[in-house]
């Protein structure tokens, strides 16, 4: 039983990271900007088949594609938001806004994905795909492991860039009291774009890690969103460390819930958890 | 008007009449008698060609196929061409029933094709009841053929609740300290995979789920004193990490015998999570997957010694002695000996074609009636349908061995000696399927929208790999530029 217990422990703080690294994003967006970027999943699928091409038509190992990925997503958000979001800060209510319009964003996405890639699931084989570390009786999947390493460091880089840099502290200053922070010269739109790259960085890199260690498909961004939601809102809203911690809890619960109730419940476990969690704490574990 | 201008217009109006009365007989005798006689008979449905179930559908797509050239070839049915109409439903039952009600209402088919999976068919056999069509599929599942339905025939369905009677009659045979003690079933939670759970557990909750009224319908686990230690569902589409962690319930439990009662993408993730694992059942009992040549393609020796059930295999004598041609033909066509589904889609073809040529014209009320007073013979046997369209139960065991699907019970039908228990995974070859390098010649690889080539050309490309010529090059100074911008933008 201890095994597994301790195999779930793994899997669950594993699985945890990498929907962190997909959920810091998604609460920046929502914390600074007050946009709900409903469409981020569909992003991080986006880049799952970006990283998928480069595997199979030149044969870079998708994790070395990240070096690509993670600067194009950067640029895509730019995009995205000059071409797309600016207008929605006209709204009187901008997250309401904001999800209307990535649901339309989303649909959009998964139709030319659905076009392009058809329905097809798809799996990224590497050579260290199905290959373990065992410590004892207990399986460490190099593969998890991989994606749990570059996702902690991408929340890592993001809060470092938030808490150590200038321009991270503008972001946060705008989140924190945006219009003291334009009465000290912070450029708004500059910090509202340099937070949609950064989210779509974390978009690929957290779907990247994702569809490495399960097969993908165009509409799979609607399971993903599903843990997002989870992870930030235990997390708290704009909270990278909530995010970090928020993806680790849901991982655990998931995992450890298996072990003693029928898998088909754990929906109800951890919809329940999350309806007392935000009974007790509204705001989540980390907002102030 | 003189008497020479009247007898001009009677004749002329005479001649009217008779030239009216000739065009008209011809173009009566053309569209009633000629143009019906030449109008090639339509066969339409759905299958799904891309999704989940794509593998899969696309052999049966080329069974019908072949099956049309062929009697195309041979003058038709009933002397005219035959016209197929398949649509892609994408894997989605709502447009598998709605497809096949476009082709009936739409396209006015004069004959319907199966679709796949079962609960597709489940969907699809309400629709062809409704405008009365013979519709000769899988079924799926034992609950299907208990609607009191008359046009649906199993021909021979791939029934779920048969599935695994050939793999458990294969444990009874077995001395009783070498069977497994402890089960683990990991069942996806639907219709399929339910109906194969009663297979395994020899019971039957007839009419549907949940009606409370438990059947007998064979040997099942508790008769072969096997106990179930863990039961677990999952719904589909799963991810890894649902897989991972079931399979790890499984290893925990002690079970000794694995039933993992899916199709085909769950199957292989569930071979994968059991090597990541290192659980190590004396047997692992499969859904569907193992019976589709992208088993072998995409895990290897990983996919080797897992046993599944069947209703039809080209190493039966109805194949392998009786058409030979069939087999010629996927080895010419494609290099792989016929695989089950395309079998199984010339096989209900062969259904319809004798109810047609039974009855001989298309009355669809003549021909259920028909199917189930005549002896039907095909590439599967040759078998009788009851009252609810289905032939007498059975089922082959199969296995997977050095990449190919063995007959392993009845004995009179073996083909391999059957591998229990199965060797531990570093027996394999001790590496993945990738890792070890597929066997599988690209060029051999049927062309479709599948992701199967790209693996297979992953692999055959060798990731990873730092340096590919230009394109690497192109990419690195795209990256390159990204970086600038993105540091002068910071």
């Amino acid at each position: 039983m201890w095994q597994l217990v301790l195999q779930s422990l793994i899997f669950g703080i594993l699985m945890g990271g990498i929907y962190a690294s997909l959920g810091v994003g998604f609460t920046l967006t929502w914390g600074v900007t007050k946009i709900l970027n409903i469409s981020h999943c569909t992003f991080a699928v986006l880049a799952a088949y970006m990283a998928y091409w480069l595997l199979v038509l030149v044969g870079v190992d998708p994790l070395i594609s990240l070096a690509i990925i993670a600067p194009t997503f950067f640029a895509i958000g730019l995009a995205v938001y000059i071409g797309l979001m600016r207008s929605l800060f006209k709204a009187e209510d901008i997250t309401m806004a904001s999800m209307v319009f990535t649901v339309g964003l989303a649909t959009v996405l998964e139709n030319l994905m659905l076009y392009t890639w058809s329905p097809d699931p798809r799996v990224m084989i590497t050579p260290y795909t199905g290959r373990s570390i065992f410590l004892g009786g207990v399986a460490v999947p190099i593969t998890a492991l991989t994606c749990f390493l570059v996702s902690i460091g991408t929340v890592l880089g993001v809060y470092l860039f938030l808490h150590k840099t200038y321009v991270g502290k503008a972001v946060r200053a705008t989140w924190q009291n945006p219009e003291l922070a334009s009465l000290y010269g912070i450029d708004k739109e500059k910090v509202t774009m340099i937070t949609f790259g950064l989210a779509m960085v974390s978009a690929g890199v957290g779907g990247v890690c994702l569809a490495l260690i399960s097969s993908f498909y165009p509409s799979i961004h609607n399971i993903w969103t599903i843990h997002l939601f989870l992870v930030v809102i235990i997390g708290g809203v704009g909270s990278v460390i909530g995010a970090a911690v928020g993806g680790i809890i849901v991982g655990l619960l998931n995992a450890l819930c298996g072990i003693f109730i029928p898998y088909s419940w754990l929906p109800v476990v951890s919809f329940s958890t999350l309806i007392v969690l935000l009974l007790v704490r509204p705001r989540g574990l980390f907002r102030t | 008007m003189s008497k020479i201008a009247a007898t001009k217009l009677k004749a002329i109006i005479i001649a009217v009449i008779v030239v009216a009365a000739v065009t008209g007989g011809s173009l009566w005798y053309y569209y009633t008698v000629v143009l019906p006689a030449r109008k090639p008979i339509k066969i339409g449905g759905s299958l799904p060609l891309t999704g989940i179930y794509s593998e899969t559908a696309k052999w049966i797509e080329r069974g019908y196929r072949y099956w049309a050239d062929e009697i195309n070839k041979k003058g038709g049915l009933l002397g005219r061409p035959v016209e197929l109409i398949i649509y892609d439903d994408e894997s989605d039952v709502d447009k598998a029933r709605m497809y096949l009600e476009k082709a009936i209402t739409v396209d006015h088919v004069d004959l319907i094709l199966g679709g796949y999976p079962g609960t597709a068919c489940v969907a699809q056999m309400a629709v062809a009841e409704k405008y009365h069509m013979v519709y000769i599929s899988m079924g799926g599942h034992l609950w299907s053929f208990e609607q009191g339905y008359q046009y649906c025939f199993g021909g021979p369905p791939l029934m779920g609740q048969w599935w695994a009677i050939g793999f458990l009659e294969f444990l009874e045979s077995l001395p009783p300290d070498e069977r497994p003690k402890k089960a683990a079933i990991l069942v996806m939670d639907n219709v399929i995979g339910w109906a194969c759970w009663e297979s395994v557990m020899g019971k039957h909750e007839v009419g549907r789920r949940g009606s409370g009224e438990w059947v007998d319908i064979g040997i099942g686990l508790d008769d072969l004193g096997i106990e179930v230690v863990l039961e677990e569902a999952y719904s589909l589409p799963t991810t890894y990490e649902t897989i991972l962690s079931l399979v790890a319930k499984a290893k925990a439990s002690g079970a000794d015998v694995l039933f993992t009662l899916s199709f085909f993408d769950d199957g292989v993730m569930t071979i994968r999570a059991c090597k990541e694992l290192d659980y190590e059942p004396k047997a692992i009992f499969q859904g569907v997957g193992t019976l589709i040549p992208a088993w072998v393609e995409e895990l290897g020796k990983d996919g080797d010694y897992v046993f599944s059930g069947t209703m039809l295999h080209w190493k039966l004598p109805y194949v392998k002695d009786e058409r030979p041609d069939l087999i010629e033909y996927c080895r010419k066509t494609w290099g792989i000996d016929p695989p089950l589904y395309f079998l199984f889609g010339y096989c209900w073809m062969q259904v319809l074609q004798q109810a047609v040529e039974g009855v001989g014209r298309i009355d669809h009320d003549a021909m259920k009636d028909w199917l189930r007073t005549h002896e039907i013979h095909t590439i599967a046997g040759t078998f009788t349908f009851d009252e609810k369209g289905l032939p007498p139960p059975y089922s082959y065991c199969t296995q997977v061995i050095n990449g190919s699907v063995e007959l392993i019970w009845p004995p009179e039908v073996r083909t391999a000696e059957p591998v229990y228990p199965r060797p531990h995974w570093e027996e394999y070859g001790g590496a993945s399927a990738t890792a070890a390098g597929l066997t599988v010649d690209v060029e051999s690889v049927p062309p479709g929208p599948g992701h199967l080539c790209y693996n297979i050309m992953a692999n055959h490309l060798g990731a990873p790999s730092f340096i590919k010529g230009p394109m690497m090059l192109i990419m690195g100074l795209t990256a390159a530029v990204l970086l600038v911008t993105l540091a002068k933008v910071l």
